[in-house]
C-alpha cells in the first residue's frame, strides 16, 4: 500500500513471464530445473529488495547461484559421509 | 448556582452555542446549554484576503488580523473569522471557499466535539464537575483523564431493538426488545400500536443508548414513514427538539477492497449503534467504540461507524489545537523530489524473510511491542521532524505517546491477570481499540489526503522497522539462533536445546538492548509449520503458518480457517484436524497423528453427503468488488446477486453475498432466497473439493514423510 514502485516479489514475477518464449522452447525436464532457479531466487526475496539495486534482476542471479552453493555444499558433505562409511 | 457530577455524555453544536449533556452521579439526564465561538482562519494573497475581509463584513462573523502557526510553513499572517453560532459555521465557511477558492483555510472543519474539549480540558465519556443556571453551564470543570487505565464504568441505559428477520430478505413481524434482565416482543402488525408501544417504552425507559440490528438501514427509516401514515408522533432522540440526523449509504475502496455502508441514523442526547452498520465494532465492541471515543474525542456513534482513521486523525487535530498549531482543511505538502535511485532505496515496506518451508521443533516466537508507533515516537518521526537533526517533539509523537504508554500499560494488566477474570474481556477489547488506532496511524503517513501525512516520515519508519529487524536478526545469530521467518515485527528463531521461556530471555534482553524497543516473547512452540506456496512447493509463503505452543495453544495465520470467504463446515474441520495434529509433541510425532485426522475427514464427507451437515455451515460469504453489470464473467456472488435482482433486490459494490454452491444452472444458490435448497441439488463434490484443498494446507508439511498424492 502506499507504493510507488512495483515490489521485488512483482518485478521478479515480470521477468520470469518475459522469459516465458526462453522457458517454453525448454525440454519439460529442463522446464522444472528452470522454475526451481526462480524458486531459489524467491527464498531471497528480503535480501534483494535491500540491495537498492536497478536491476534486482542481478542480485536474483546471486541468490539463484547462493542456493546452488548450498546445494554442493551439502552434497559434497554427504559424499565424505559415505567415503568415510564405506572406507 | 446549581451544580452536578457526572459523565460527559454527548456533546453538539446548535446555533447559540453548544449543547451537552450529562450522566449524573444521581442518574439524571442533565441538559445544558454554554455560549461558544468557533474560528477559523485564511491565508494567502494579501489582495484576495482583503477581498474576503469585505465579502465576510456583511455576514455574522467578527473578522480579525492575527498571526498563527502552520506546521510546515510556520508563522503566518492569516485572517481569523469567529462566529457565535457553531452550527452555522460550515455553511459560512462554505460560501467564503465558493467564493475565494484559491486561499488556504485553517480549522474550518474541526468537529465541535474536539474544539470543546481542547477548550474545556474534558473528555467525552469523561468526570466532569458542572455549575449551571437554569439550563446555562457557567463552568466546567475536568475530574478525569482519557489516559486513566481504570476509568470509573457509566451506568449507561441500554436498549436492545432487534427484528426477528433480516429486513432485506423478508419483512420482519416482530421487533424484540431487551432492557436489562428484561426482554419482550413488539408486534408489527398493527403499525400505529407499535409505534404507541414503542413510544411508551422510550419515554418509561429513557435509554442513553438504543443498540439495534438494522436500525439504519431499516428501523430507523420506517420508524419515520410510519410516523408520517399513523400521525402518532415519534422522535428517538432525547432532545426532542432535533429530527434524527440521516447519512446516505455510500461504498468506498479502502484497505485494498470496496466496503458498503449502508444509511446511518445518528441521535442526539443519546447513542444509536446499528451492530450491522458499524465497522469495527465487530472486533471490539461497545467498550472499544467508547474507549475510542473517549481518547479521540469523536463521538460513540461516529466512532463504532467509522474506521480508526478518523479517530487517529481527531487525535491528531486535538495536538494541533493544544499546541496553537492550525490545522489545514486541505492537504498542502506534496512528495519532495527525488532521484531513481533515492526513490528505489526509499521506497521500501516492512522486512520479510521468507521461512524455511517444512516442520521445526521448538520455536519461539518474539515479537516487537507496537514496533511503529515505538519508532515515530522513539526517533521523533513526524511528516515536519523528518529529515531534521535534534528537532523538537513533532505532532505524531506527541499524539502517539500517550496512547502508546496506555495500550502497553493495558498489555501489562492483561498479561498478569488470569484468563477467566471477568474484567479480561472488556480490557481486551479497549485495548484492541487502541492497537487499531496505533496501527493505522503508520498508514495515514503516507496517505495521500492525511492533513499531516508525508511520504518521507513513512518511509522513515519503514527504514528504521528494516535496520531493526536486520539488528536483531544479526543479535540472533550472534547467540547460536536460527532465524526461521521474520514478517516485519517479529521473529521465529530455533536453538537445538533451547525450549523454556527462560532460554530465550537472554535473547530478548540483547535485541532490547541493541534496538531499543520493547519485544516480547509471544510463546515457544512446540512444533510450527511453515508453508509452501500451492503453485511450486520450492517456494516459501511468508505469513502462513501453523503451530501448537506448549501450552496447548493452537496459532495459526494465512489458512482457510482465518478466511472470511471459508465455510463453516470446512473451518470446522480444519481446525478439528489442527486439534489432533495439537497432540503431536515433536515433528517427529506430527505424522502419527495422520491417519486420525484421514478418519475425520472421511467422516465429515461421509455425513455432508448423507445430508446430515447443516445448511448455515455450508454458507459461503463473498463480496461484490463492482456493479453487477460491471462483471464480464460472474464471480459465484455476482450469480448469487442476479438471482436475488430478479426479485427486486439492488445490490451496491462492497456488499456481502451469502449463497450455497449448488447443482443448478448458475452453479449457486443464493442464501437469501425464499425458497430452500432442494435435498440433492447441494453440489456436495464442490464442497469436498474445498475441504480437500484446507486438508493439504494442514498435512502438507508432512509429506515428506508420506505418499499424501494417494490420499487425496
Amino acid at each position: 500500500m502506499g507504493r510507488t514502485l512495483i515490489t521485488i516479489t512483482q518485478q521478479l514475477n515480470e521477468t520470469e513471464s518475459m522469459l516465458s518464449p526462453f522457458r517454453r522452447t525448454l525440454r519439460r525436464s529442463d522446464q522444472y530445473v528452470f522454475d526451481g532457479l526462480f524458486a531459489a531466487a524467491r527464498r531471497h526475496i528480503a535480501a534483494i529488495g535491500q540491495e537498492e539495486s536497478l536491476l534486482p534482476f542481478e542480485s536474483a542471479l546471486l541468490a539463484m547461484l547462493l542456493e546452488q552453493s548450498k546445494e554442493i555444499a551439502v552434497l559434497q558433505q554427504k559424499i565424505e559421509e559415505l567415503i568415510k562409511k564405506n572406507g | 448556582m446549581a451544580e452536578a457530577i457526572g459523565w460527559l455524555l454527548d456533546v453538539y453544536a446548535d446555533e447559540a452555542g453548544i449543547t451537552l449533556w450529562l450522566l449524573t452521579n444521581d442518574d439524571k439526564r442533565l441538559c445544558l446549554h454554554m455560549d461558544f465561538d468557533v474560528t477559523f482562519y485564511a491565508a494567502g494573497d494579501f489582495s484576495l484576503l482583503r477581498q474576503a475581509w469585505i465579502y465576510l463584513k456583511e455576514k455574522d462573523a467578527r473578522l480579525e488580523r492575527t498571526i498563527r502557526r502552520d506546521l510546515f510553513l510556520g508563522e503566518r499572517d492569516v485572517m481569523a473569522v469567529t462566529t457565535s453560532n457553531p452550527a452555522g459555521l460550515q455553511k459560512l465557511f462554505g460560501e467564503l471557499q465558493r467564493q475565494f477558492p484559491s486561499l488556504n483555510y485553517y480549522d474550518a472543519d474541526i468537529p465541535i466535539t474536539l474544539r470543546f474539549i481542547s477548550q474545556t480540558n474534558t473528555h467525552l465519556l469523561g468526570r466532569c464537575h458542572v455549575r449551571f443556571d437554569e439550563k446555562w453551564l457557567q463552568s466546567i470543570e475536568p475530574l478525569s483523564s482519557p489516559w486513566e487505565i481504570d476509568p470509573t464504568p457509566m451506568p449507561l441505559r441500554i436498549l436492545t431493538l432487534t427484528p426477528d428477520c433480516n429486513p432485506a430478505i423478508r419483512k420482519p413481524k416482530q421487533l424484540h426488545v431487551k432492557y436489562g434482565p428484561r426482554e419482550y416482543s413488539l408486534s408489527l402488525d398493527s403499525p400505529r400500536l407499535f409505534m404507541i408501544g414503542l413510544k411508551a417504552d422510550l419515554q418509561r425507559l429513557d435509554p442513553d443508548l438504543i443498540l439495534t440490528d438494522y436500525g439504519d438501514t431499516w428501523l430507523f427509516p420506517q420508524l419515520r414513514q410510519w410516523s408520517e401514515e399513523t400521525g402518532i408522533e415519534l422522535n428517538p432522540n432525547r432532545d426532542e427538539h432535533r429530527p434524527v440526523m440521516t447519512r446516505k449509504a455510500d461504498s468506498y475502496f479502502a484497505y485494498g477492497q470496496v466496503t458498503y455502508r449502508g444509511a446511518q441514523s445518528y441521535l442526539f442526547g443519546r447513542w444509536h449503534i446499528d451492530r450491522r452498520n458499524a465497522m469495527s465494532f465487530g472486533e471490539y465492541g461497545l467498550e472499544g467504540a467508547m474507549e475510542q471515543a473517549r481518547v479521540t474525542g469523536i463521538g460513540v456513534q461516529e466512532m463504532a461507524r467509522k474506521s480508526p482513521g478518523a479517530g487517529i486523525t481527531a487525535m491528531q487535530m486535538s495536538t494541533a489545537l493544544c499546541n496553537g498549531v492550525m490545522v489545514p482543511v486541505q492537504k498542502q505538502q506534496v512528495e519532495g523530489t527525488k532521484t531513481l535511485a533515492e526513490l528505489i532505496r526509499a521506497d521500501h515496506g516492512g522486512l520479510i524473510y521468507q521461512p524455511l518451508i517444512g516442520l521445526h521443533g521448538d520455536v519461539a516466537q518474539i515479537d516487537f511491542s507496537s514496533m511503529y508507533p515505538a519508532i515515530m515516537v522513539k526517533h521523533n518521526i513526524s511528516p515536519e521532524t523528518v529529515g531534521l537533526e535534534n528537532a523538537p517533539e513533532g505532532l505524531i509523537p506527541k499524539t502517539l505517546r500517550p496512547l502508546l504508554e496506555k495500550r502497553l500499560m493495558l498489555k501489562n494488566i492483561l498479561s498478569d491477570l488470569n484468563p477467566r477474570d471477568c474484567r479480561v474481556e472488556i480490557l481486551k477489547a479497549r485495548a484492541s481499540a487502541l492497537k487499531w488506532l496505533l496501527v493505522v496511524c503508520f498508514g495515514y503517513l503516507g496517505y495521500k489526503n492525511a492533513r499531516f501525512g508525508k511520504i518521507e516520515s513513512h518511509e522513515a519508519v519503514t527504514a528504521m522497522s528494516r535496520e531493526l529487524m536486520l539488528q536483531a536478526k544479526e543479535v540472533a545469530e550472534d547467540m547460536g539462533f536460527t532465524v526461521l521467518h521474520m514478517y516485519v515485527d517479529c521473529l521465529f528463531v530455533q536453538q537445538v536445546g533451547f525450549h523454556r521461556h527462560s532460554d530465550f530471555t537472554p535473547l530478548i534482553n540483547a535485541i532490547e538492548e541493541k534496538t531499543g524497543i520493547p519485544i516480547v516473547l509471544e510463546g515457544v512452540f512446540k512444533w510450527v509449520a511453515f508453508l509452501a506456496s500451492k503453485r511450486d512447493a520450492r517456494v516459501p509463503v511468508p505469513n502462513q503458518y501453523f503451530g501448537v505452543f506448549q501450552d496447548g495453544t493452537l496459532k495459526y495465520r494465512g489458512i482457510e480457517l482465518r478466511r472470511r470467504d471459508t465455510t463453516t463446515w470446512v473451518r470446522k474441520i480444519q481446525l478439528a484436524a489442527l486439534e489432533v495434529l495439537a497432540c503431536a509433541n515433536t515433528p517427529q510425532e506430527f505424522a502419527n497423528h495422520v491417519p486420525d485426522v484421514m478418519a475425520l475427514v472421511e467422516r465429515a464427507k461421509q455425513e455432508l453427503r448423507t445430508g446430515r451437515v447443516p445448511l448455515d455451515e455450508l454458507i459461503v460469504r463473498q463480496r461484490l468488488s463492482r456493479t453487477l453489470a460491471g462483471y464480464k464473467s460472474p464471480s459465484p456472488a455476482a450469480r448469487a446477486a442476479l438471482q436475488l435482482q430478479e426479485r427486486g433486490r439492488q445490490f451496491a459494490p462492497g456488499q456481502s453475498l451469502e449463497f450455497l454452491f449448488a447443482r443448478n444452472a448458475s452453479g449457486v444458490h443464493a442464501w437469501e432466497l425464499e425458497e430452500t435448497l432442494a435435498p440433492g441439488m447441494l453440489d456436495t463434490k464442490r464442497y469436498c473439493r474445498l475441504l480437500d484443498r484446507a486438508m493439504r494446507t494442514v498435512l502438507d508439511p508432512c509429506k515428506p514423510l508420506l505418499a499424501l498424492e494417494k490420499l487425496f
